[in-house]
């Protein structure tokens, strides 16, 4: 093999390294935009989810009955 | 501190004793009068026992779809919510359940019957699941054989409705209780309502229990042991479990739930009833304040409730 061949050959290999190497980099990029956006569209929907459940579930007073002392103004019982 | 002077009314409505309270005097006529419209326009849309009512008249309806009013649907919505919500223990599904244990007509009848035959042996009831509702177009449809009866949601429904009603006419403070299922609205007394919780709402203001406070939403109590009469040679209850059919069985005696409305309320009550011993640790995630009392008279709380100073009830 002849002194270009080699140093053909060798200039060919960087090349296609440094492709390569673009590539992997411009993929690593696009996947971390695509989870960000996806985390982001999906963080979302769950925290509306979270909400909407709480919403419709069964509602909680903002605050528990109190101590009452002596007789009542009225009755809870079953009928 | 000041107390609040509140005006009273009770009357019978539903088959039932309602207390109407009201922080003024003057406004308790106008209240009761508004009352009265709300209670016999919700009583002629879901009485199970009127024949002109509309839910006798789904009943009948062997499957056919029928249109029915914007109030009977929005009832009707708020018992399948409060079934989805239990994962389908508060079942409007059980009116045949009911009425195969001789609860087919109104209470004091039934009391007064004497005891009943069984008149078809319990199973689990149709399932909520399969209540068609169309709410845009106020369609219902059931499969034929299927009874509805709304009696675990619909007077707690009307307590709201009601005490929001007279409130925002009126601009009172005002508590509705319809046979101890109770909700308060306006601006109430600044002490709290004060309310005596038992097991039959009937019992007098210093009947074995607690009293307790509340400022807002509403309190209802569910219990074995008051609505029950005898059928098939044994005592039966009205809270109807949907996996059997049948009287669910009795692990609490009673069970309060204060909830942000008396609709919520009611519906964890009965929930709880039928839940049993599971029924502390759901109260306690789901966080509703509730006060659950064994048959031998042992007490236990959740989520807040506050602590019961008097002494243990007698069974």
């Amino acid at each position: 093999m002849s002194g270009y061949d080699v140093r053909d050959a060798a200039a060919r290999r960087d090349e296609g390294v440094r492709t390569v190497t673009k590539f992997t980099w411009r993929a690593g990029v696009a996947g971390v935009i695509c989870s960000a956006l996806l985390g982001l569209a999906f963080g979302h929907h769950a925290d509306t989810q979270t909400a909407q459940q709480r919403q419709q579930g069964i509602l909680v007073p903002s605050q528990p009955p109190g101590p009452g002392h002596g007789a009542g103004q009225v009755t809870s019982g079953a009928t | 501190m000041t107390t609040t002077t509140v005006a009273r009314d009770t009357f019978r409505v539903f088959g039932t004793t309602a207390v109407l309270l009201v922080t003024e005097a003057g406004a308790l006529s106008q209240a009761r009068a508004l009352a009265d419209a709300e209670l016999a326009a919700v009583d002629q849309a879901c009485s199970r026992f009127r024949p002109d009512s509309e839910l006798t008249a789904l009943n009948a309806a062997r499957g056919a779809t029928v249109t029915v009013s914007e109030l009977f649907a929005d009832l009707l919505a708020a018992a399948l919510r409060a079934a989805r919500l239990t994962d389908g223990d508060v079942d409007p599904t059980c009116g045949q359940a009911l009425a195969g244990l001789g609860y087919d007509r109104d209470f004091d009848q039934v009391r007064a019957g004497g005891p009943a035959s069984l008149a078809t042996v319990p199973g689990p009831v149709p399932g909520w699941r399969r209540v068609e509702l169309d709410d845009e177009y106020r369609q219902v449809r059931l499969p034929a054989g299927t009874g509805l009866d709304l009696g675990a949601t619909a007077k707690a429904w009307a307590s709201d409705h009601c005490a929001g009603l007279i409130a925002g006419h009126l601009g009172c403070g005002v508590l509705v209780s319809l046979g101890g299922d109770l909700a308060v609205a306006g601006p109430g007394p600044a002490e709290g309502w004060r309310v005596r919780v038992t097991d039959d709402h009937a019992a007098g203001p210093e009947a074995p229990g607690q009293t307790v406070t509340i400022t807002e939403g509403g309190l209802a109590t569910s219990s074995t042991t008051v609505r029950t009469w005898t059928a098939g040679g044994r005592q039966v209850h009205h809270i109807i479990d949907p996996a059997t059919g049948g009287p669910a069985r009795v692990c609490w005696r009673t069970v309060s739930v204060a909830a942000g409305s008396c609709v919520d309320a009611n519906t964890a009550s009965t929930a709880a009833i039928i839940r049993g011993e599971a029924a502390v640790s759901w109260l306690d995630e789901a966080g509703l304040p509730a006060r659950l009392v064994r048959p031998d008279g042992t007490v236990v709380t959740t989520a807040g409730w506050p602590a019961d100073n008097t002494p243990a009830v007698s069974p």
